[in-house]
């Protein structure tokens, strides 16, 4: 049982999902139900985004308990996840600081924090990647030296500093890049990868349908 | 330890303060120079400029705060282009941090600019988890999916939303992009329901997608800043992206002189390391 | 751009600056702000999905259509919970189940019918050269090299069959083709990161700087 009917379950649904692509959604029965399933389905997968804040609340609450090492950026954490949660669930009638919409506590302190601290922390791989580029990007071989290559002529491309000096080595050298490498050899591969990649996706639902493949349904 | 072993081995916080520096000087001592513009964009606004004014136009913003330096250029310049052709924009977002949050603000930004009234000129749809599902619901009505905006008003409250039942009062989809959801837009809507769309894409995403606009699927892209950039100057507001692009210039010249300055060193310091026997 | 007060910019500056740190080591301040920024991800789904999944796709159309039948995904979203527990966790299957199975269902066609067909087919129709050049030989070349690096890359990754012969062969030139789209690759990467510090540089330099400068 708690196994088959997951099992059941997912035939059921991915059955109904994919024998109404073959109809007109909106005037058929089964154009009807596929609406609801999937309707459903954004309904269920959205309380699936709140399952790792009652993980991370858990996690910081017993080392808070424990007085682990660190318990105090623990207790940050918590308090952060109050802080943003909290005002936003209370209604905005009640006063405009609540809830999501612009000038709510939540949008505030969203905008001015966490924007920034998320825009940061990615815009820190740049260092990473010159230094990186810097000690790893060799051509230790026929094949990495094509890699070095392409990987530089892309980049003087891409600015327009490097674009103006490859005018002044020919005039059509930054067009034959785009048609050439991006439009030519880029294309060619990234459209095999795609259809490799599309291939496999489609197998897996199948498998999934089919219950062949479970393992999304973990141990016990 | 010879000196090209020296040079490999430099501690990496040298080379951090050096990109910090070639990135802070442009805005400092601006240079401005020219921006040519990649067939591709000119596809794109080729595209929007021969969309009929008081057509709709579904407009993603499909990404998080991480990639807003690429992307946010990229949805206001849409943002001007569109509504200064009076057509309709009805914005969507894909992601759950920070998507929404982002359409709000860039969105109602942009409309007050152009004295655009909310409900009439835009609607901000908001976000709704699992997006294969979400574009695939929204086929058959958008209201399946959205019962209300991003708000709470009820989509049936919202004049514009009147005439915008489903993908087929939809015109064209502008995607502004920073992960897969760009793949399913055209997988899923692109090729079920018609609609024609193009992509501004993250740089990282970019090459991809090339193999999507070489198949039609997709009406022209915007690659990285640089697109943004571009699509900036062709609408005739150059911002953020276009005053990056002096920035960009100086920090590739540097790491194109940092690979070569290794590979040099690579190789020397491999000679100096045979002639010192230790090789 | 939207506009913020200074204390306000004061606010972003140092958070920026707060997290650049980390560069130079591992500090306090850093700690600081990941263990708030951890913390507001966290809360920001909560008003997330109380506000969009809870009252706009729940309450609202309950109470307003009457569709009380909404309450049956309600329920079976918060089994999601009991994968929280050892003794329950059996119990979220079936709900995720049904989202696994109904996703699949719109891989499976879309997959095929929106990326595996189009891409496939236009292999093998001539080129458009991009910026709309009519001559015949850009467009024989950029043909030929399409055609040639779909097939080769195809046979480079996904045949598991032994490289031998002229399978081996067209394996090689697959992997000349995978280096110039990685070397690409690459460079687009470099660019992605570059822009993403130059975002926040000009974050720094024109709004913080020129707020506090005048400028």
């Amino acid at each position: 049982m708690r196994r088959t009917a997951p099992v059941v379950t997912a035939f059921v649904a991915g059955v109904l999902v994919t024998i109404s692509f073959f109809f007109n959604e909106q005037k058929t029965l089964i154009g009807s139900v596929q609406t609801e399933i999937l309707n459903w389905v954004t309904i269920i997968f959205g309380f699936a985004l709140t399952l790792g804040v009652v993980s991370i609340t858990r996690v910081n609450f017993n080392k808070i308990k424990r007085r682990q090492e660190g318990w105090f950026y623990s207790l940050l954490v918590l308090v952060s996840v109050f802080i943003m949660a909290i005002p936003s669930i209370l209604s905005s009638s009640w006063s405009p600081l609540f809830g999501r919409a612009e000038g709510s506590i939540y949008d505030w302190i969203w905008v001015r924090f966490s924007e920034p601290m998320m825009a940061t922390m990615f815009a820190m791989l740049a260092f990473y990647i010159a230094s990186a580029a810097y000690r790893a990007f060799r051509a230790r071989s026929a094949e990495a030296t094509l890699l070095l290559v392409t990987a530089l002529l892309v980049m003087l491309w891409r600015i327009p500093m490097g674009e103006w000096l490859l005018k002044q080595m020919h005039t059509s050298l930054p067009d034959w890049i785009n048609v050439y490498v991006m439009n030519g050899f880029n294309l060619a591969v990234q459209r095999g990868i795609i259809i490799g990649a599309a291939l496999g996706a489609a197998s897996m639902s199948l498998r999934i349908i089919l219950g062949i493949e479970r393992t999304y349904m973990g141990k016990g | 330890m010879g000196f090209w072993d020296k040079i490999a081995a430099i501690d990496r916080r040298w080379i951090y303060l050096l990109c910090a520096i070639a990135v802070v000087i442009p805005f400092i001592v601006p240079v401005s120079l020219p921006v040519y513009t990649t067939p591709e964009t000119q596809q794109v606004y080729d595209t929007i400029e021969a969309l009929p004014d008081s057509s709709v136009v579904m407009l993603t913003y499909d990404y998080y705060p991480s990639t807003l330096a690429e992307t946010e250029p990229m949805s206001r310049a849409a943002l001007h282009h569109l509504f200064s052709k009076d057509i309709k924009v009805v914005t969507i977002s894909n992601i759950p941090l920070g998507g929404p949050t982002i359409a709000e603000r860039v969105t109602r930004d942009m409309a007050a600019r152009y004295d655009k009234e909310y409900g009439v000129d835009y609607v901000n749809l908001g976000y709704k988890a699992n997006y294969v599902a979400v574009m695939k619901g929204m086929g058959t009505a958008i209201t399946n999916i959205f019962p209300t905006d991003n708000s709470g008003t009820r989509l049936s409250e919202l004049p514009l939303m009147q005439d915008v039942k489903n993908y087929e009062d939809i015109d064209f989809i502008f995607i502004v992009a920073d992960n897969a959801t760009a793949d399913y837009w055209v997988a899923i809507v692109n090729s079920q329901y018609g609609v024609p769309m193009c992509c501004g894409a993250t740089a990282v995403m970019a090459p991809k997608m090339y193999a999507m606009v070489g198949s039609g699927q997709l009406q022209g892209l915007l690659g990285g800043m640089k697109g943004a950039a571009e699509y900036e100057q062709l609408v005739g507001h150059p911002d953020r992206a276009l005053r990056g692009m002096d920035a960009q210039s100086l920090i590739h010249l540097l790491i194109i002189a940092l690979v070569i300055l290794g590979n040099v060193g690579y190789f020397l310091g491999g000679r100096q390391r045979r002639e010192m026997g230790q090789l | 751009m939207t506009t913020y007060s200074v204390f306000e910019l004061w606010i972003m500056a140092f958070v920026t600056l707060a997290i650049f740190s980390f560069l130079y080591k591992d500090n306090p301040v850093y700690r600081l702000v990941e263990s708030i920024f951890a913390g507001l991800s966290a809360g920001y789904y909560v008003g997330l999905v109380w506000d969009t999944v809870i009252l706009q796709q729940v309450v609202t159309p309950i109470e307003t259509d009457g569709e009380w039948w909404l309450l049956l995904p309600a329920v079976l979203g918060f089994l999601l919970f009991s994968r929280l527990t050892r003794k329950y966790s059996w119990m979220s299957r079936v709900p995720l189940a049904f989202v696994i199975g109904a996703t699949s269902g719109i891989y499976l066609t879309s997959q095929l019918q929106g990326l595996v067909l189009p891409q496939i087919r236009t292999t093998f129709l001539a080129q458009p050269v991009p910026g709309g050049s009519t001559d015949p030989g850009m467009m024989i070349a950029l043909s030929s090299i399409v055609v040639i690096g779909v097939i080769s890359t195809l046979i480079y990754f996904y045949f598991s069959h032994e490289h031998k012969g002229a399978l081996g062969v067209t394996a090689k030139v697959g992997i000349w083709f995978i280096m110039i789209s990685f070397g690409a690759h690459f460079g687009y990467t470099v660019m992605a990161r570059v822009s993403l510090l130059i975002g926040r540089v000009q974050f720094l330099v024109e709004d913080w700087i020129g707020a506090m400068t005048g400028g």
